[in-house]
């Protein structure tokens, strides 16, 4: 949950800065092509495959939803699966299918939006602590230290009541969560890189810090950006969905899969077990689909841990 | 080794103070102050009785004297009264910090009890159907919403076995058997989630072990593959197991919150959740300050076991 930081911390941090030294070691030829990667690893392309269905369906939802995920018919309340209504209905007669349909929207919106500011900021951060050093460094990573002694979803709880309890909030909470662990990836990957002859080379000639950055420092750390913003995906769905269930992320009516879960799932569960486990399989599938994907790029980013490699 | 355990301990201390800052200005942010939100739920209060109240609580001192006060009341173990209750912060932190610590504990138990057996057994079968099973188990472990798999746990021991756990906390001390319905089963899906992580680290670990020049010497002599495994790879595969479950400290914690608030369980997350909830911000920033406490302290026990096992640390 979590809110899965250290998970994510403990087994990717020290994963792509080796990657770094390795792949640039190695000439680049011989690097894998991406269709080449996905074939070896039909796991990685099913999870693949998975996750485009889900951006498909969020784009699409209007034309896929059978029904409008807002309209209630009371009279049809709580009815089973059916070839009418595939996922059943919920407590005030809504078409569940079409709310989890919509739902995607609200879970890779703030999934995507989550991910890209703390990955952005963490970067920023990362590159800023990595090649100057000193006292800068020291001073972000003990403030990145301090962020990462609280837990994940208790620093969004906290944050997100803070700041009046909605979706966009909740992304911003999200995104607090996910900086420190993706500055420090980042900041090892700069300092690793800056062991490189072509940067000392631009130092001497010279360049501005800002044009080695960019230019020398920068494509050397986005694979490692790219793997744990993948992995980083799918807790941040999780985190979203975890705090519309506690009632503090997404408000009702709109869909949003852990907020269905808490609002008419835990009531009817027992009357309508269809409310509890299609929302919860949704979600489980999103997670699990960006976790497989993210793990089968770390694995072909890093020749440390591919297969006789 | 005194040097290293002085210098980690240091380092503690300013993380601490960053994270109560944080805490603290977190909760100053908050629009509209709390007590605001209180008295307007309570009825109509006349402004002298507000300021009294403000000044009874000491909401209107600067904020950098407010802020040595509520360190200092955490230092000294007072932290004050709640907002929402009036009960002192300690007495309901009495009562849910011996819930949080059964509840982790056991968590924790069980899942190392399932993960390391099973994350050996995805290493020794590598490629096998059992790794792939071993594998598809921890990546479900990661994947899986623990309020979901909470909630279905309970819907489906009633619907099966027309069984829901006891409601209201009894004590292991007045009836252990009592307690055990009420936990093992929160225990159990917080503890599935720990499994997982732990699972991949030794399979990842013991794979790694395995192909050791000493582990290739004891195939050699002949030892027979239990003892090779057993007595030679997992002694020393354990040691980043046991950096993981320090870790995943923090993810136990965050998962009591939740946990707690299906099953019922009157613990530290259930509290802190419903303070949010009530903005009861003196709660809300003493609990959040100590689970903190607890994870730095509990990460420096962890970094200084490791040091202690693995000497090499010591002289990074």
């Amino acid at each position: 949950m979590n809110g899965d930081r250290s998970t994510a911390s403990v087994t990717t941090v020290a994963a792509p800065a080796l990657a770094i030294g390795e792949v640039s070691a190695a000439p680049v030829t011989h690097r894998p092509s991406f269709w080449a990667i996905l074939r070896r690893k039909p796991l990685g392309a099913a999870s693949g495959a998975l996750i485009v269905l889900l951006v498909l369906t969020a784009v699409f939802a209007d034309v896929l939803a059978p029904y409008d995920p807002l309209e209630t018919h009371p009279e049809i309340r709580l009815a089973a699966p059916s070839r009418v209504h595939l996922f059943g209905t919920d407590d005030i007669g809504r078409d569940v299918l079409s709310r989890i349909i919509y739902g995607s929207r609200i879970s890779l919106w703030v999934g995507l939006l989550a991910v890209g500011i703390g990955t952005v900021a963490g970067m920023v951060i990362g590159l800023a602590c990595g090649y100057f050093e000193g006292r800068i460094d020291l001073a972000l990573q003990r403030l990145m230290d301090a962020v990462q002694a609280i837990p994940g979803l208790i620093l969004a709880l906290a944050i997100v009541s803070v700041l009046t309890p909605n979706t966009t909030n909740a992304m911003i909470a999200i995104a607090i969560v996910i900086v420190p662990g993706n500055s420090r990836i980042v900041r090892g990957a700069v300092l690793s890189a800056k062991q490189n002859r072509y940067v000392e080379a631009a130092q001497a000639l010279g360049c501005r810090h800002l044009a080695i950055l960019g230019r020398h420092i920068l494509p050397n750390v986005t694979a490692p950006i790219l793997i744990i913003a993948s992995i980083w995906l799918g807790n941040a769905i999780l985190i979203e969905a975890t705090l519309s269930f506690l009632g503090v992320g997404t408000q009702p009516p709109t869909p949003s899969w852990g907020l269905m879960l808490s609002s008419t799932g835990r009531a009817f569960m027992e009357q309508a077990p269809w409310l509890a486990i299609f929302p919860g399989l949704a979600i489980s599938l999103a997670v699990l689909a960006f976790n497989l994907f993210g793990d089968t790029l770390r694995d072909a980013w890093d020749p440390k841990l591919r297969r006789n490699g | 080794m005194y040097k290293y355990v002085l210098r980690r301990a240091l380092l503690a201390v300013p993380v601490l103070v960053l994270s109560s800052l944080i805490v603290f200005g977190l909760m100053r942010v908050m629009p509209g102050d709390a007590l605001t939100a209180l008295m307007a739920e309570s009825g109509n209060i006349g402004e002298k009785e507000l300021a009294k109240v403000r000044k009874d609580l000491r909401l209107d001192l600067p904020y950098h004297q407010q802020y040595l006060i509520w360190v200092w009341q955490m230092v000294s173990l007072s932290p004050g009264d709640s907002l929402f209750t009036g009960e002192p912060i300690v007495v309901s932190l009495k009562k849910a910090i011996p819930v949080t610590l059964e509840l982790t504990l056991l968590a924790m138990v069980l899942g190392v009890a399932l993960a390391v057996p099973i994350g050996v057994l995805s290493a020794t079968r590598q490629d096998t159907a059992s790794d792939y099973a071993g594998r598809m188990v921890a990546v479900s472990g990661l994947s899986l919403p623990d309020f979901w798999l909470g909630t279905l746990v309970i819907t489906f021991a009633a619907i099966w076995f027309h069984w829901i756990p006891p409601i209201g906390y009894t004590s292991f001390w007045d009836s252990p058997g009592r307690n055990l319905q009420q936990f093992l089963l929160p225990a159990a899906v917080l503890g599935f989630r720990l499994a997982a992580a732990t699972m991949r680290m030794t399979r990842s670990t013991v794979l790694e072990v395995l192909r050791e020049d000493y582990v290739r010497t004891a195939w050699a002599k002949g030892l027979a593959g239990r003892i090779v495994v057993y007595k030679h790879a997992l002694k020393n595969a354990l040691i980043p197991v046991v950096t993981v479950i320090g870790g995943q400290l923090g993810v136990l914690l965050a998962g009591a919150v939740v946990v707690e608030t299906i099953f019922a369980l009157p613990g530290m997350g259930r509290l802190t959740v419903e303070a949010i909830a009530y903005r009861d911000y003196p709660v809300v920033q003493t609990n959040v300050m100590l689970v903190a406490g607890t994870l730095v302290t509990l990460n420096l026990l962890v970094d200084m076991t490791y040091a202690w096992l693995d000497p090499r640390i010591r002289y990074q």
